[in-house]
């Protein structure tokens, strides 16, 4: 059948990531401190970089190991998103050279 | 596997820097919460379609080179190096702009760590864009094939995790108050 056009599982991938960003930019220019915010965020940063080793670097069907570090660093460094905005006090604190 | 090392290499030194972006932040609240309303958020978003949309091509450019389609593995691969582009340049004018709005590195805090983070992704995106070119012209020449391409994979890993880190960084700077 000429001109029908198969959107893939890669295409849908994309096109997921493509509209996230588009909800994170909104959020960009609407959004206000606080803990809706900090959540989303949050899920922004875990959701698309999964996406991202599991579909883009097919970490799903690779090296556990490998895999393991990659999901642990955006695990990380999505859940540091949560400790400054809930625990920053601390961070200054533990932080700070007397 | 050896890019393996080299990707490891990036996301520690990455971890330190956005460690460094938290522990700024948590001194300097007020900084973080005013910083991203001057930024320009069209400019991060156009960056991160860029590189999405790049990543895209070269998950097809791998995908085409395990199926001998050498061809189309090249076309993914120089749509991927021109969308890669994209990114230095929207760069360059958002630089431009901020510099006229007065957002230079000695701006405040804030924007201090933004060009210091964004900046060095820059860096990484260059060496990624310079493999790119690399796997295009082995490609062009049939350097590759559905037995033999696991320099063009390890090109396409690295691509991808420049990809991860400023999915991180594009939030960071944008959009987190």
């Amino acid at each position: 059948m000429t001109g029908l056009v198969i959107i893939g599982h890669t295409e849908k991938i994309w096109l997921v990531l493509i509209g996230l960003t588009f909800a994170g930019a909104l959020l960009g220019e609407t959004g206000h401190a606080g803990w809706p915010l900090t959540l989303t965020v949050f899920f922004l940063i875990a959701f698309k970089g999964g996406i991202v080793i599991d579909y883009y670097m097919e970490m799903r069907s690779a090296n556990t190991r490998i895999r393991n570090i990659l999901r642990m660093f955006v695990a990380l460094i999505s859940l540091l998103v949560i400790v400054s905005h809930g625990w920053g006090e601390v961070i200054r604190r533990l932080t700070t050279i007397n | 596997m050896g890019i393996w090392v080299g990707i490891f290499c990036v996301l520690v030194e990455f971890l330190l820097l956005f460690i460094v972006y938290f522990i700024a932040r948590a001194h300097n609240p007020e900084a973080f919460l005013t910083g991203p309303d001057k930024l320009a958020t069209l400019a991060g978003t156009v960056i991160t379609l860029f590189l999405l949309t790049s990543g895209y091509c070269m998950v097809k450019a791998v995908n085409a080179i395990r199926c001998d389609e050498h061809k189309a593995s090249l076309r993914w691969i120089l749509g991927a190096i021109l969308l890669g582009f994209g990114y230095p340049i929207v760069k360059y004018f958002e630089i431009r702009w901020n510099i006229a709005n007065g957002i230079d590195g000695q701006a405040g805090i804030f924007y201090t760590v933004y060009y210091y983070l964004t900046l060095n992704h820059l860096v990484h995106v260059s060496w990624g864009l310079l493999g790119l070119i690399w796997i295009a012209v082995r490609t062009g020449l049939g350097g590759y094939s559905s037995q033999n391409h696991s320099g063009l994979e390890a090109a396409a890993l690295y691509w991808h995790t420049t990809d991860i880190i400023w999915l991180a960084i594009f939030p960071f700077f944008y959009i987190l108050r």
